[in-house]
C-alpha cells in the first residue's frame, strides 16, 4: 500500500474547494485523442518493430505526429529503438504493458 | 508572511546567476538565489557542447548547479518570481517574492518518476522546445536541480493518478502560492535573454514546414539526452543527410527593427556543424551567412577547422522556402559570391535564432528606475569603466541580461557583478 492511500486524496479536497466537477472539455478531448494515437502506435509495433513512416502508413496518421508520440513514449520507456534501416530510419518496438 | 535578510539577492538561476551567487557565497555573504523555472541551469543546462573547446556543456554547468543547491550560504528558491522591489536608502532593498505552488512536496519527492508514468496528460515539453511531449506532472529535464517533480495544474485533469502512485505521499493539491518579504543589501540581475521567436518572420516557414527547426532544437537533438535519441528529421524520423543553417535569424534585421548582432550565432552554428559531421559522417552541412563573426579567443581557428572538416560556407541570404511532399525544404537564395539566385534542396533547415532582451524585470522596481537601452536590454550605465553597473546604485547586472554575449564573457561578468556587489554590501551594510 502506498502512503497516499492512508488518507483522503488531496485532489478530491482540491476539487471540492475549487468547485471543480469536471476538467475542461478541451483538455479531456486532448487526452482522449492522445490516448487513441498511443493505442494505434502500440497496436502497430507491439509484435514487430517498425519505422515512423511504416507506423504512419499502418495507422493513417502523419509521420510527424507519430515521431512526436514515439519520442514521448521513448522518454517514458514504453517504446524502444531496435535497429536502423539502410535508409536511415530507426525501427521502434513497444516495450510497455 | 515571513521576513528574512540576505546580503544579496540574485535574480535568475542561469549560469550568470549561479556563478554570481557562488562567488558571493564563497566570500561569506548570505545569498538568496531566485529562479522562475522549476530548475536552475538556464539555457546552458540544455546545450550540447560549448564552443570553441567542444567541452560538454552540462559537465561545466551541472557541478555549479549542484554547488549552488548545496551551498550553506545560498538559499535557493525555484519556481519563484520577484514581484516588487523597493529601495529604502543605500544598502537596503525590500523585495516581495512569490513561490508558485509545485503541488509536490520537494522534501518528500524522490524523483522516482512514477507520477509521470501514471499521468495520462501529454503536452509539449518546453524544455525540449516542443520536440516531444511531457506529462502534466513532470521533472523538468534529466539534469534538473533540484530534481523534483512539479505539477502543471493548468493541464491537470484531476484524475489523482499521480497522488495514488506516489510512494512517499509527496503530491499535495492543497499547495498554495507563498509570498515572502525579504530585505537585501544588494541585487544582481541575471535574468538572461529570450530566444528570437521565428514565428515573427513567416518567411522562415517555422511551424509550417516540419523540417525547419531552431538552433536550440538542434542543441537538444545533439545532446546526449536528445528527445529523439539521435538526430532525426521531425517530419518523418529519418536521418538528415543535407542540412542548412540560416545565420542571423532574428538578428541584424532592420525589418524587425533589431539591428543588433547576437554575437554567438555564428560560433554556435559552426559548433553544431562540427558536431553534426561527427554524428552523421556522411552528411553535408551548409551555412548561409552575412558575415562570419569569429571574434573571441580561438574562434577564428574554430571557424577554419569547420571549413577544413568540409562545412560549406555560402555568403548569401535565403529568400524563398518551399516544401516537397517528403518534407525536403527547397531553398532559393542569393549567392553573393556569384551574384545570382540559386536553388538547392535540404533535408533539414536550422534557423540560427538570435538573442532578444528579457527586460520584464524593470517593472518590478517600484520606486527606482531601472533603465533599459533602446532595444530593451538592461542599460550599462558605465559601459567602459564599470560594465556591471545599472542605473540603480546597489543593483548590478550579469550575463546576457545586458546584451548578447558568450559563456566565457558571461562568467567573467558574473564574477565582476559579484565583486561589485560585495564592495557595495561592505560599504553600506548596517
Amino acid at each position: 500500500m502506498v502512503l497516499s492511500e492512508k488518507k483522503e486524496l488531496t485532489v478530491f479536497t482540491y476539487k471540492k474547494l475549487k468547485g471543480i466537477k469536471m476538467p475542461p472539455k478541451e483538455l479531456v478531448e486532448k487526452v482522449r485523442k492522445a490516448t487513441i494515437i498511443q493505442n494505434k502506435i502500440k497496436a502497430a509495433i507491439i509484435n514487430s518493430p517498425k519505422t515512423v513512416p511504416e507506423i504512419a502508413k499502418e495507422t493513417g496518421l502523419d509521420t510527424h505526429v507519430i515521431l512526436w508520440y514515439v519520442a514521448t513514449l521513448l522518454r517514458y520507456g514504453l517504446v524502444e529503438k531496435v535497429e536502423k534501416t539502410d535508409e536511415g530510419y530507426w525501427k521502434y518496438i513497444w516495450k510497455g504493458r | 508572511m515571513s521576513e528574512e535578510t540576505y546580503d544579496a539577492l540574485v535574480i535568475g538561476g542561469g549560469i550568470a546567476g549561479i556563478e554570481s551567487a557562488l562567488t558571493l557565497a564563497d566570500m561569506g555573504f548570505k545569498v538568496l538565489l531566485v529562479e522562475k523555472e522549476p530548475s536552475i541551469g538556464g539555457k546552458m543546462a540544455l546545450l550540447s557542447k560549448v564552443f570553441p573547446t567542444l567541452d560538454c556543456a552540462s559537465c561545466i554547468s551541472t557541478p555549479k548547479m549542484a554547488s549552488a543547491y548545496h551551498h550553506p550560504n545560498i538559499t535557493l528558491k525555484v519556481y519563484t518570481e520577484v514581484l516588487e522591489i523597493y529601495k529604502q536608502g543605500e544598502g537596503n532593498f525590500e523585495v516581495l517574492i512569490r513561490e508558485k505552488p509545485k503541488y509536490v512536496d520537494p522534501q518528500a519527492c524522490t524523483a522516482c518518476t512514477l507520477c509521470e508514468k501514471a499521468c495520462p496528460v501529454i503536452v509539449p515539453d518546453e524544455f525540449q522546445f516542443g520536440l516531444r511531449g511531457r506529462k502534466a506532472i513532470y521533472i523538468p529535464f534529466d539534469i534538473a536541480v533540484p530534481k523534483k517533480a512539479v505539477l502543471d495544474i493548468k493541464n491537470c485533469i484531476f484524475c489523482g493518478q499521480c497522488e495514488r502512485v506516489c510512494p512517499t505521499g509527496a503530491i499535495n493539491f492543497l499547495d498554495e502560492p507563498k509570498e515572502y518579504k525579504v530585505k537585501v543589501h544588494s541585487i544582481i540581475l541575471a535574468t538572461g535573454y529570450k530566444l528570437f521567436d521565428p514565428l515573427k518572420k513567416p518567411e522562415f516557414k517555422f511551424g509550417q514546414f516540419k523540417n525547419v527547426i531552431t538552433s536550440m532544437q538542434m542543441e537538444r537533438l545533439l545532446s546526449p539526452t536528445s528527445p529523439y535519441e539521435g538526430i532525426l528529421k521531425p517530419k518523418d524520423g529519418g536521418e538528415p543527410m543535407k542540412i542548412a543553417y540560416f545565420l542571423c535569424a532574428g538578428s541584424r534585421d532592420l525589418k524587425l527593427n533589431y539591428p543588433l548582432c547576437s554575437q554567438v550565432c555564428c560560433m554556435y552554428s559552426i559548433k553544431q556543424a562540427q558536431l553534426l559531421l561527427g554524428a552523421l559522417p556522411l552528411a553535408d552541412v551548409y551555412i548561409f551567412y552575412i558575415d562570419i563573426r569569429a571574434f573571441g579567443k580561438g574562434y577564428e581557428e574554430f571557424y577554419q577547422q569547420a571549413k577544413a572538416m568540409g562545412v560549406n560556407f555560402i555568403k548569401g541570404q535565403p529568400s524563398l522556402l518551399d516544401e516537397k511532399s517528403d518534407g525536403t525544404v527547397v531553398v532559393t537564395y542569393w549567392d553573393s559570391n556569384d551574384n545570382q539566385f540559386k536553388v538547392d534542396e535540404f533535408d533539414l533547415v536550422v534557423l540560427s535564432v538570435g538573442l532578444w532582451p528579457n527586460g520584464d524585470i524593470a517593472k518590478v522596481f517600484k520606486n527606482a528606475k531601472l533603465e533599459l537601452d533602446e532595444y530593451g536590454w538592461i542599460k550599462r550605465i558605465d559601459e567602459n569603466g564599470n560594465p556591471v553597473k545599472t542605473s540603480i546604485e546597489g543593483v548590478f547586472v550579469a550575463g546576457t541580461a545586458s546584451g548578447p554575449k558568450d559563456i566565457p564573457e558571461t562568467i567573467i561578468e558574473a564574477n565582476a557583478a559579484a565583486s561589485q556587489a560585495a564592495k557595495y554590501i561592505i560599504k553600506y551594510k548596517r
